[in-house]
C-alpha cells in the first residue's frame, strides 16, 4: 500500500478543512481499495475524487466509527464519475474508504482469454466459455488437432431465409423478379394487414404457399417463363416456387406477379414475408415488392456467410491470387472454432516473415508473366503456411520443427536471397538469410551470436536454392529439373520455365555450397583468429551458464554437405538464446509489450516479466510430460497459467493489430441465427483494403524481415486511427450506404439481429439495448467502469440526428430508423479507445 | 470523399479534457511551457519566418560508396566492385576543381542516358549518376553531402540501428522516445501548437514518438475524415460529439491507455486542419519555374505517369524522372511539403524503403539507382516548391536530411548486392546550407562535399586496398563523423535549441567521451572522429 502516506495527509487536511473523517482503505479481504485523490467542498457539498480501478463491477463507500473497526455499509452519493458526493452533515462523521467490488477472477480471465487466444470473443463463444470455465477452454485450445471442425471442406448446405418487411399499401399488385438471368427458390409469402406479421392474420396473398398449382393467382411474364412449382426444395409443404429468369424484371410486363383483392389502403400499413433458399454461386439479386414504393425488398440470394472452402480448392490447385490466400486466412481467423490455432498460425507466419512481392517479382524475372509468378508466390506462402498448421496439430510440436520448415520454405529461400547464394571458391556468401536467422527468427540480437558468426553461418546456407521439379518431386531436395514440357515439340524454348510443368520447391545445389570447414559461435583474437569456444554467458544461472555452445562443421561437400544447415538449427533452437528469445515474443503476443531479452537471472533483482520469461525457458528446457526440449504447448500453458497473464496486470494491456482489430469487429457482433446464417459476416476480401491503410499490414507480404510489430506504439497515429474508425462505421453501415465499401461492401453487421436472437426483450428500451452491448464488448471492464459510456450510448440511443430526444422505445424495430440509430450507437462503442484493446 | 469538416470534434469540452491530462503529466500549463522553454525551436525570427526541417528515412540501408563515389579511392573498382561498379568517364575527369557534372539531356535523349558517375569538383568524388539532379541544387550551394557517417559500436541489425538513429541513444534500447520528438518537446510548443511534428507515413515513427505529446502521423492525407452510421452531415456531427464524450471518459490506467488519449485528441484537433488543406492529385499543380533537364518545366511532385518528367509531351519513359514506383512516396512528400508551408508544423518527415540490396543491387541502373532519383528528384523538388511556392516556409528556413540505418559492404557478394555494414552518406540541403562555392578565378572555393575529398578532409580519406574502405574490421568503410553530431548541428544552429537543451534532446552531446562536438575520440570503441561538420 504505497499509495496510503499520500493519501493519508490528504485526509489529515480535509478534517481541518471540512470535518468528515477519512480514513486511508485498510487492506481489504475480499475486495480491492481504489486510490482517494482528493476531498474538497464544492457548490455547498463535500465531494470526494478517486482513481477508476480495474475490473469493477460496482464502486461502494463504507464507512466505520474508527479505523480499527469494520468498515461497512454503502454510502449513498455516490455518483458516476468516480465522485462520492453529499451534503455536510450526511451520514455520521466518521472514517471512510472507498472499495471496488472486481469481477472475479475466472471471469477476468475468460475475458482476458477471448481477447487474446482468439481474435475477440462472439456472443456464442463468450457464453460457452463461461459455462465451460477457463480451465477447460485453455485445454481445449492447446489441442486444435481435437476440435473437431474442417472449414476447408465444408460442402455448402443450401439455407432458408426469412425476409420481412412493412410499409404502406401504396398499390394492389405484388411483383416477384430477379435483376437479371439467373435462379431463384421462394417459399411461404405472406402479406397481413398490419407493422407486425404474428402468423394469425389471414394471408391477403392468394396460394402464397405454393402448394396448389400456380394457376391463375400468379402471372407469370414471359422472361419469366421457365419458372415453376418445384417439389426440390421447400420451406413449408411439398413445393416451393423456382423462379427461373432470363432477364431483369421491373413491373407487371417482366414479373411473376398477382392482383390482390379486395385492394389494399393506401392508407394502412402492411406486413410482407417470405422464405428464399440461399445459394453458393448465384450473382442476382432478388426483389419481391408492391406495386409502388410501398414496401419494397432485393435481396442478394448468394449466401452471405462466406466459407473459406472453394478459396482452399483454388489454393490448393495452385490458381489461387494472394487475395485469396489473404481472404481465406482472415475467413479462419473470423469463422474458426480453433481460435489459439490461428492466433498461432499468424504469430509464426509473421514470425519466420516472408515477402510474397519478392517472390512475385523473381519469378516474374524468370520469364513468368505476371499472373502467373503472383499464383507460384501465393502457393509458396500457403504451402509453409499448411506446414505450420499440420506441425502445430502434433501435441509435441517443437520451435525446432517450425524453424526447419521456415528454412526449407522456398518462400524464404528467395525472400532473404539464399537461392543464389554462392561459397564455392572466392565467392563471398550472401549474409541475409544468415543475419535474420539469427537476429530475427532463432537468437534476437546479438544474444549468442557477432558478425564473425554471421559470415560462418552465411557459408553454410549456399546451396539452399529452388528448383522448378516434376511434381512428385517436390520432398527431394536433389531433384533435377522437371522434364515435363507443355509442349514438348518446342523446338525452341523447350526448357524455358514457362514450357515446364512442375513444382518450385526447395533444391540442395550442393555445386554453389562453401566446403570449407566452419567454426561458428567461437571467440576470436584482436587479430580475427579462432581462440575459444563461446560459453553461455552467466546472466542465463543454471541450468544454462557456462555451457559451451560452439560449432564446428568440418568441411564437406557434394550432397551430404546439406546436412550442415540442418546441423546448425538443431545445434541453436534449443540453445538458452532460442529459449529466451521466442519466450519473449510469445509473452509479448499473449501478455503485454513490455519483456525484452537480456534479463538477468542471476542477479537476485526480478520482475514478474522476468520471472515469467524464465519459466517458459525452464518448461522449454524441461519438459514436464518428457519428450524433446522446445515444445510449445509447454511453454503456451506457463503463459495461460501465470499470475501475469491472469491477472489485472495482464487484462487490457495490449493494443489489437489491424488484423486483430479488424476480425474482432465482425466477431463481436456474430452469433449464429435459427436458420443458419450469422448476424455479422464477411467475405474475407473486404478486410484487405482497411488492413493496408491501417498502417500497410499486408498480409504475408512484409518487405521488413521483423515481422508486423505486436506494440501500441507501432500502429497507433492520428492517421491510422481514423483508418480504424472509418472500418468500424463502413462495417456498420447497411448495404448501399455511402462508405460502406471501406468495409468492403460484403462484409454486414446486423446488431439489431443479433438484439433479436440474444436479448429479444431489450429491443426497445434504450438502457437494456446499451447494457446487452456493454457487456458483449468489454467484458474485461467492469460495470461500474462502464457508466460513463452506458450514459453516453442511452443518450446516443434516445437521440435523433440532429440532437432532438427522440426515445429509442419510439421507434419500431424493424424500421429503418430503429435499426440506424442501433447500428451508430453500436458503431460508436466500436470506435471508442477501449475497443482498440485486447 | 467525405468532405463535411469534423468541427464538432473539436469542441472545448474535449480540450479541456485533454488539457486536464497532459498537464498532469507535464505539470506545467501549456502556457508556461512556451514562456519557460529556452531557445528559439518553433519561434518566430526577426524576419517574420519560422526554421524547419524536413527529414527522409532511407530504409533499409543506402550503400553510401555508390552514392557519393570516392573516384579517388584505387580500392573502389574490380574485384571490389564488379556488378554495380559506378564507371567514370574519361572525358569528365574527377580530379580536377569546380562545379558538379550536370549532364542535361536533350529532348531527344533519356533523362539518365548519362551513366557514369558525375564528378563533384572537389578532386576526389563522384555522384552516382541517378543524382544527377542534385546536380543544381549542389551548385547552387545549397547542398552538402557528408561521407562517413555513422556511430560507436555500430548495430548491423536494421531493428536496433534505425531504432537509434531515431532515438538519437546508440546502443541503448531503453530509450523509447525519438530525437525529435524531443526536440518539439523542447520547444515548449508540443502541447499548444496544433502541429508540431508530422510524419506522412504508413505509422508514427520512433523519432517523432514519446509519452508526454503526440505528434501526428497521416497514412492517406485524402482519406483524413470520419464516416458515421447514417453518414450524414448531422449523422456525422452525432457520432463525433459522442465519440468526444465517450473520450473524456475515465479509466483505469493501462499501459497504452494515455497513447490511446493522445493519439485521438491528436485525431480530433487534426482533423479539420488537414480538411482545409488540398491533398488531392487535381491539386498537385506544381512545376518548376525553369526549363527542367533541358526540356519543358516539370511537375515538381511526380504522382502519375502524365507529371513524370517530359512523359507527358512524348510518352517516352525514358523521360521519366522518377520510377513509376515512386508515386506513393511523392505523394508523401508533397503532403509533407504542403503541412510545412501552409501550417505551424516545425518538422515533418517521409520514408523511402527498400534500399536492403542484398541481391541485384545494380550500377547506374537498377534498384538502387531507382532508389537514388527519388532521393535526388525530392530534393531538387523541395528547393523549387520552398522557393516559387513558398508561404510558411521558404527553402532558406528550411533543411533537408536524409537518415539511413548503415552502410554497405565494400566488396560486393556473390548476388550482385552488399550487405549490412557500417558508415554510409547523408544528404542535407537547404538555403541555408554552407554548400559548395565557386571560386571567381576559377575552379572551387568550398566544397559541399564533407569527408570525401581524399587528402583534404579533416580525417584523410586513406586509398587503397587497406584504406578507409576496409578499415572497420574489413569488409567495412570507417566512420569519421557521428550522426548525431549532424543531427544536432541542425537542431542547434539551424532550429534554434540551446547547447543545454541540445545536451537534453541528444544526450551524447553532454558526454566529452563521445566527441560530438568537436574533434577527438570516441571512448567506446577509440574511433576518431571529427565533432560536428560546419553544415550550416
Amino acid at each position: 500500500m504505497s499509495t496510503c502516506t499520500s493519501r493519508r495527509s490528504l485526509f489529515r487536511a480535509a478534517f481541518r478543512a471540512f470535518g468528515p473523517l477519512l480514513a486511508c482503505g485498510l487492506a481489504a479481504t475480499a475486495a480491492e481499495s481504489p486510490n482517494i485523490t482528493g476531498l474538497t467542498l464544492k457548490n455547498g457539498q463535500f465531494q470526494l475524487d478517486f482513481d477508476p480501478f480495474p475490473a469493477t463491477v460496482e464502486y461502494q463507500l463504507q464507512q466505520a466509527p474508527s479505523p480499527e473497526l469494520p468498515f461497512a455499509g454503502n454510502v449513498p452519493g455516490l455518483l458516476g464519475d468516480f465522485v462520492w458526493s453529499a451534503l455536510p452533515g450526511t451520514g455520521s462523521a466518521g472514517f471512510f474508504r472507498v472499495v471496488a467490488q472486481t469481477l472475479s477472477s475466472d471471469e477476468l480471465l475468460e475475458a482476458t482469454l477471448m481477447s487474446r487466444i482468439a481474435y475477440g470473443p462472439t456472443p456464442d463463444e463468450q457464453a460457452r466459455v463461461r459455462a465451460l470455465g477457463p480451465a477447460a477452454y485453455i485445454e481445449e485450445q492447446l489441442a486444435p488437432e481435437n476440435i473437431l471442425e474442417d472449414l476447408d471442406h465444408a460442402a455448402f448446405v443450401p439455407t432458408w431465409h426469412k425476409v420481412t418487411a412493412s410499409g404502406l399499401g401504396t398499390a394492389s399488385a405484388l411483383f416477384i423478379y430477379l435483376d437479371g438471368p439467373g435462379e431463384a427458390f421462394l417459399d411461404d409469402v405472406r402479406l397481413v394487414e398490419g407493422a407486425t406479421d404474428d402468423g394469425t392474420q389471414p394471408n391477403l396473398l392468394r396460394d402464397g404457399d405454393f402448394e396448389a398449382a400456380l394457376g391463375s393467382d400468379w402471372l407469370i411474364s414471359t422472361n419469366l417463363v421457365g419458372s415453376a412449382l418445384t417439389p426440390d426444395f421447400q420451406h413449408g409443404g411439398d413445393l416451393s416456387l423456382h423462379v427461373v429468369s432470363t432477364a431483369a424484371g421491373t413491373t407487371t410486363s417482366s414479373s411473376i406477379y398477382q392482383n390482390i383483392l379486395p385492394a389494399l389502403s393506401k392508407t394502412k400499413t402492411y406486413t410482407l414475408s417470405y422464405w428464399y433458399l440461399t445459394s453458393a454461386t448465384e450473382t442476382a439479386q432478388l426483389t419481391v415488392r408492391l406495386s409502388g414504393s410501398g414496401i419494397v425488398t432485393k435481396i442478394p440470394l448468394k449466401d452471405p456467410n462466406a466459407s473459406p472452402a472453394p478459396i482452399f480448392t483454388s489454393l490448393t490447385a495452385g490458381t489461387a491470387t494472394i487475395n485469396d490466400l489473404r481472404a481465406w486466412h482472415v475467413l479462419h481467423a473470423v469463422e474458426s472454432r480453433q481460435q489459439l490455432a490461428e492466433v498461432l498460425r499468424q504469430f509464426w507466419e509473421n514470425h519466420f516473415v516472408t515477402e510474397y512481392t519478392k517472390e512475385h517479382d523473381y519469378f516474374n524475372n524468370l520469364g513468368l508473366d505476371s499472373n502467373s509468378a503472383g499464383q507460384v508466390a501465393t502457393q509458396l506462402e500457403f504451402a509453409e503456411n499448411i506446414r505450420w498448421r499440420d506441425a502445430m496439430r502434433k501435441p509435441q510440436c517443437t520451435f525446432y520443427d517450425l524453424l526447419k520448415i521456415s528454412a526449407e520454405s522456398p518462400a524464404m529461400i528467395i525472400y532473404l536471397d539464399t537461392v543464389g547464394s554462392r561459397g564455392n571458391g572466392s565467392n563471398i556468401a550472401n549474409e541475409n538469410y544468415g543475419r535474420e536467422l539469427c537476429e530475427l527468427f532463432m537468437l534476437g540480437v546479438d544474444n549468442g551470436y557477432d558478425q564473425a558468426d554471421i559470415v560462418q553461418i552465411s557459408r553454410v546456407w549456399t546451396g539452399w536454392s529452388i528448383r522448378l521439379v516434376a511434381n512428385d518431386q517436390v520432398g527431394n531436395p536433389f531433384a533435377p529439373t522437371t522434364t515435363n514440357y507443355l509442349d514438348p515439340n518446342a523446338i525452341t524454348n523447350k526448357t524455358a520455365v514457362t514450357n515446364l510443368i512442375g513444382t518450385w520447391a526447395f533444391n540442395y545445389k550442393s555445386a554453389n555450397h562453401n566446403t570449407t570447414q566452419k567454426k561458428i559461435f567461437f571467440q576470436h583474437d584482436a587479430a580475427g583468429n579462432v581462440t575459444t569456444p563461446k560459453l553461455v554467458p552467466p546472466r542465463f544461472g543454471q541450468p544454462w551458464a557456462g555451457r559451451d555452445y560452439s560449432l564446428v562443421i568440418p568441411a564437406g561437400s557434394g550432397t551430404n554437405s546439406i546436412q550442415e544447415g540442418y546441423t546448425l538449427l538443431a545445434h541453436m533452437a534449443n540453445q538458452p538464446f532460442a529459449e529466451e528469445f521466442i519466450s519473449v515474443k510469445l509473452c509479448r503476443l499473449f501478455v503485454h509489450d513490455g519483456f525484452a531479452i537480456g534479463y538477468d537471472f542471476t542477479d537476485g533483482q526480478t520482475t514478474p516479466e522476468e520471472e515469467l520469461v524464465h519459466a517458459c525457458m525452464l518448461a522449454w528446457e524441461n519438459p514436464p510430460n518428457g519428450g524433446p526440449k522446445g515444445q510449445l504447448r509447454d511453454v503456451l500453458r506457463v503463459i495461460f497459467n501465470s499470475d501475469l497473464f491472469r491477472s489485472n496486470a495482464g487484462s487490457l494491456q495490449k493494443i489489437k493489430t489491424p488484423l486483430e482489430f479488424n476480425v474482432s469487429v465482425v466477431r463481436a457482433l456474430r452469433a449464429q441465427n435459427g436458420d443458419g446464417s450469422f448476424t455479422a459476416t464477411t467475405d474475407g476480401y473486404g478486410l484487405l483494403a482497411a488492413l493496408s491503410r491501417m498502417g500497410r499490414m499486408l498480409l504475408f507480404d512484409r518487405m521488413e524481415p521483423n515481422g508486423y510489430p505486436e506494440d501500441g506504439p507501432a500502429w497507433i497515429s492520428a492517421g491510422t486511427l481514423a483508418e480504424r474508425l472509418r472500418f468500424v462505421q463502413a462495417a456498420l453501415m447497411p448495404a448501399g450506404m455511402t462508405g460502406k465499401s471501406d468495409a468492403g461492401t460484403a462484409t454486414m453487421i446486423d446488431p439489431v439481429a443479433l438484439l433479436r436472437l440474444k436479448a429479444p426483450g431489450s429491443l426497445g428500451d434504450a438502457g437494456a439495448v446499451a447494457d446487452y452491448f456493454l457487456g458483449l464488448l468489454f467484458p474485461a471492464e467492469g460495470k461500474a467502469n462502464l457508466a460513463a459510456f452506458r450514459a453516453i450510448t442511452v443518450n446516443f440511443l434516445n437521440t435523433d440526428d440532429a440532437g432532438a430526444a427522440s426515445p429509442l422505445s419510439g421507434l419500431l424495430p424493424g424500421t429503418s430508423a430503429y435499426d440506424l440509430r442501433v447500428r451508430g450507437a453500436v458503431a460508436l462503442l466500436l470506435t471508442t479507445q477501449r475497443f482498440e484493446e485486447q | 470523399m467525405n468532405v463535411i469538416t469534423r468541427r464538432s470534434f473539436l469542441s472545448q469540452t474535449a480540450r479541456l479534457g485533454l488539457s486536464t491530462a497532459l498537464a498532469t503529466l507535464t505539470d506545467i500549463p501549456f502556457v508556461l511551457q512556451r514562456a519557460l522553454a529556452e531557445g528559439s525551436i518553433g519561434l518566430t525570427g526577426p524576419d517574420g519566418r519560422v526554421k524547419k526541417l524536413l527529414f527522409i528515412f532511407l530504409r533499409g540501408a543506402n550503400d553510401g560508396l555508390n552514392t557519393v563515389v570516392p573516384f579517388g579511392d584505387d580500392a573502389y573498382a574490380a574485384p571490389n566492385r564488379q556488378t554495380i561498379l559506378i564507371g567514370k568517364d574519361p572525358a569528365q575527369p574527377f580530379d580536377t576543381k569546380g562545379p558538379a557534372l550536370f549532364p542535361v539531356s536533350g529532348q531527344t535523349t533519356g533523362t539518365f542516358d548519362y551513366a557514369n558517375g558525375l564528378p563533384l569538383g572537389n578532386g576526389f568524388a563522384a555522384l552516382h549518376p541517378a543524382l544527377k539532379f542534385l546536380a543544381p541544387v549542389y551548385n547552387a550551394g545549397n547542398l552538402a553531402l557528408v561521407h562517413r557517417v555513422g556511430y560507436p559500436k555500430q548495430s548491423r541489425s536494421h531493428f536496433d540501428s534505425q531504432n537509434y538513429w531515431e532515438t538519437g541513444a546508440p546502443n541503448n534500447n531503453l530509450v523509447s522516445d525519438g530525437i525529435l520528438y524531443r526536440a518539439m518537446v523542447e520547444s515548449g510548443l508540443a502541447n499548444s501548437l496544433p502541429l508540431t511534428g508530422v510524419s506522412i507515413a504508413s505509422s508514427l515513427p520512433l523519432i517523432l514518438r514519446g509519452s508526454n505529446a503526440a505528434m501526428t502521423n497521416l497514412s492517406d492525407p485524402t482519406r483524413y475524415n470520419l464516416l458515421a452510421v447514417p453518414n450524414t452531415p448531422p449523422g456525422n456531427l452525432k457520432a463525433d460529439a459522442a465519440l468526444a464524450a465517450a473520450n473524456r471518459a475515465r479509466f483505469a490506467d493501462k499501459r497504452d491507455r494515455e497513447l490511446l488519449t493522445l493519439q485521438y485528441q491528436n485525431l480530433a484537433s487534426t482533423l479539420d486542419i488537414f480538411a482545409q488543406m488540398d491533398f488531392s492529385e487535381t491539386g498537385n499543380t506544381f512545376v518548376d519555374d525553369e526549363n527542367t533537364d533541358g526540356d519543358q518545366p516539370y511537375y515538381l511532385f511526380p504522382t502519375t505517369n502524365a507529371k513524370n518528367g517530359g512523359y507527358a509531351r512524348n510518352s517516352d519513359t525514358g523521360k521519366y524522372v522518377v520510377p513509376p514506383a515512386a508515386y506513393g512516396h511523392f505523394q508523401n512528400l508533397k503532403a509533407a511539403s504542403l503541412v510545412l508551408n501552409k501550417t505551424s508544423a516545425i518538422v515533418a518527415g517521409v520514408s523511402i524503403d527498400g534500399w536492403d540490396t542484398h541481391g541485384n543491387q545494380g550500377g547506374a541502373n537498377g534498384a538502387q539507382a531507382g532508389l537514388l532519383r527519388r532521393v535526388a528528384w525530392s530534393i531538387y523538388a523541395a528547393r523549387k516548391y520552398f522557393t516559387k511556392y513558398a508561404d510558411k516556409c521558404k527553402w532558406d528556413d528550411l533543411v533537408i536530411v536524409t537518415l539511413s540505418e548503415f552502410g554497405r559492404t565494400t566488396v560486393e557478394n556473390s548476388n550482385g548486392g552488399t550487405d549490412h555494414a557500417e558508415a554510409s552518406v547523408m544528404f542535407v540541403a537547404g538555403g541555408g546550407v554552407k554548400g559548395f562555392q565557386a571560386d571567381p578565378l576559377g575552379g572551387m572555393k568550398r566544397s559541399g562535399v564533407f569527408n570525401c575529398g581524399g587528402d583534404s578532409d579533416p580525417i584523410p580519406w586513406q586509398t587503397g586496398a587497406n584504406g578507409t574502405m576496409f578499415q572497420a574490421t574489413g569488409r567495412y568503410l570507417k566512420r569519421n563523423t557521428d550522426y548525431r553530431s549532424v543531427l544536432g548541428k541542425l537542431i542547434r544552429d539551424h532550429l534554434g535549441a540551446t547547447q543545454p537543451q541540445l545536451n537534453r534532446i541528444i544526450p551524447g552531446y553532454a558526454d566529452p567521451t563521445e566527441s560530438l562536438l568537436t574533434r577527438g575520440p570516441q571512448t567506446r570503441d577509440q574511433t576518431v572522429v571529427i565533432g560536428e561538420p560546419d553544415l550550416v
